[in-house]
Order: C-alpha cells, then sequence, then structure tokens
C-alpha cells in the first residue's frame, strides 16, 4: 500500500478518488480531535467532513515538510476553534447538558484514590470548559487531553510559545474555579450560572 | 480544586473513545469534494503568473536597450558621426523631400 505522499501526488495528478483512501486513514484521528470539542455524534461528522474539505481545498499548499496527519490535525483543530467560536455566541440559548451523580459526588469528594469513569469525566469538563474562552479551551484541550507539545498548540492555534503557555495557566485556574462552582450545585440539571 | 485533582480529572477523560466514522463517511466527503473545483495540477501556471514572472526580466531588458540607445546616439555625437536626429533629417532633405523624391 502507498504511503500518503505517493497518494498526495496522484490525487494532485487529477485521481479524486484516491482522496477517499486518505480520509479513510486518518477519519478516526479527525474525529477523535473534533470530539474532544464536541459530544454531539452529527455535528462531529458535520465537522469532520468540513476538515476534509477544507483539507481539499488547501491540498495545493501543503508542501509535504511536516506529515499530512500533523497538517490534517492543524486543519481540524482550526475547524473546532471556529466551532467553539459560533457556539460562544449561541451558549446562553441552548441548554447546558444535564450531569450524573456520580460526576458531582466525585467532585465533592475528598477521597484522593477514586476514580470517575471516562465518560462522566469528560462530560465534566466539557460542562466547565464551557466558561473558557474557545483559544483558551482549545490551548488546554490539546495540552492535557492530545498531550500535544507547545510548539504544536502554538502551530495549530497562530500564537507564540509565550502565548501557549501564559494561556495554559490561565485556562487552568478559570478551570479549576469553574469545577468548583459546579460542585457547589444540586445533583440534577447541573446549569452553570453566568 | 486542588492540581492533582484536575489531573486526575484529565486523565480519566483522556481514556474516552470517540465515536466511529459512519461506515459511508468517505464516499460522502468524496461526493461534496466532486462538487468542488478542480486542483490546479502541479506545474500549470496560469498567463498571470507568467506574466508576473516574466515582468522584472522584460522590464530589465527593455530599460537595458533603452540605456543602450542613448550611448550609442553620444558615442556618434562625439565621434563627429551625425546624431540620430540629425541623420533622419538629413536623409529625409536629401531624399525623401526632394523634388525628385517621394
Amino acid at each position: 500500500m502507498s504511503d500518503d505522499a505517493e497518494l498526495l501526488e496522484r490525487i494532485r495528478n487529477g485521481a479524486t478518488d484516491d482522496f477517499a483512501e486518505l480520509i479513510r486513514r486518518h477519519q478516526s484521528r479527525v474525529f477523535a480531535i473534533l470530539h474532544r470539542y464536541e459530544r454531539d455524534a452529527h455535528k462531529v461528522e458535520d465537522l469532520a467532513q468540513e476538515a476534509f474539505l477544507k483539507a481539499w481545498r488547501a491540498l495545493g499548499q501543503f508542501d509535504g515538510r511536516a506529515p499530512f496527519e500533523h497538517w490534517l490535525s492543524s486543519i481540524t483543530t482550526r475547524v473546532a476553534l471556529d466551532h467553539l467560536r459560533k457556539e460562544k455566541r449561541r451558549q446562553n440559548e441552548i441548554g447546558l447538558p444535564e450531569l450524573g451523580d456520580d460526576a458531582l459526588d466525585w467532585l465533592r469528594s475528598g477521597d484522593e484514590q477514586s476514580e470517575l469513569d471516562a465518560r462522566s469525566a469528560a462530560e465534566l469538563l466539557e460542562l466547565a470548559m464551557r466558561e473558557l474562552s474557545p483559544t483558551d479551551r482549545v490551548v488546554i484541550t490539546m495540552q492535557e487531553l492530545e498531550g500535544r507539545s507547545v510548539k504544536e498548540i502554538a502551530a495549530a492555534t497562530g500564537a507564540s510559545g509565550v502565548a501557549v503557555r501564559v494561556r495554559a495557566m490561565r485556562a487552568r485556574s478559570k478551570l479549576k474555579r469553574a469545577l468548583e462552582k459546579l460542585a457547589g450545585h444540586q445533583p440534577s440539571g447541573a446549569k452553570m450560572e453566568k | 480544586m486542588d492540581n492533582r485533582k484536575l489531573k486526575r480529572l484529565f486523565a480519566s477523560a483522556r481514556g474516552e473513545t470517540a465515536p466511529a466514522p459512519p461506515e459511508d463517511f468517505a464516499a460522502d466527503v468524496l461526493r461534496a469534494v466532486r462538487h468542488e473545483p478542480p486542483l490546479a495540477a502541479p506545474g500549470t501556471i496560469s498567463i498571470f503568473d507568467q506574466l508576473n514572472l516574466w515582468f522584472p526580466r522584460l522590464a530589465l531588458a527593455a530599460s537595458a536597450v533603452i540605456v543602450l540607445c542613448v550611448a550609442a546616439d553620444y558615442g556618434l555625437t562625439a565621434a563627429g558621426v551625425p546624431s540620430l536626429s540629425d541623420g533622419v533629417s538629413q536623409l529625409s532633405s536629401q531624399w525623401l523631400l526632394t523634388p525628385t523624391g517621394l
């Protein structure tokens, strides 16, 4: 099976159908990135389609210096950032999801050893991260959930390394405050006061 | 909320699996791609790109020709050879504008 570079060469020479193979190779990663920012599976699919279309339109600008996967990840992160900005504008119009009792119990618990299941943890973070600006959210998600380096985050967000570090620190503090605020809420129908 | 608890929350959330892409996702994107304008083939550049590429060289070549002409005119005048304008007027008075001329 040919590598991404050969596949890209064929696509550039007119083999449009080969783009489907490129999508199949990278779709899981694109979905995984977008799921960090959007929990609705249908919206994730729409955003993934948008990311691949943007990649298609910009294919002529891909110079092959970095792996295609990194380039596509940056495009996907920018799609997620645009989505967060649009959602931020609509934030007051939509209801916040209900948070399970387990998540709130864990949040209030002083037990250092207790573990929270992955889904509840992700939902809890999703809710708390709504307090952050879209860029702060992308920075902290890339750093803490995707394990990306400051350099990678800077490249994806267009910020400097110093700005990324400052944003990450600020985002972490805001996140802690948001989680503390959530811990003070009633278990059913958790909604954050603005 | 201390740092350790926040780190544990991140660690737990990292374990969440993303939804799998639908079976026909690649085909759907490809259908959308077919509605897009075709990609420019590598190496093909438009006439405007070619003109942009050539313009500085053409401008330099034209300037060089002008400078060469002016220098030749001065040089020939200094050498006693009639200048270009004198030569043209001489030609026209001797050959073109005589009663037997054109």
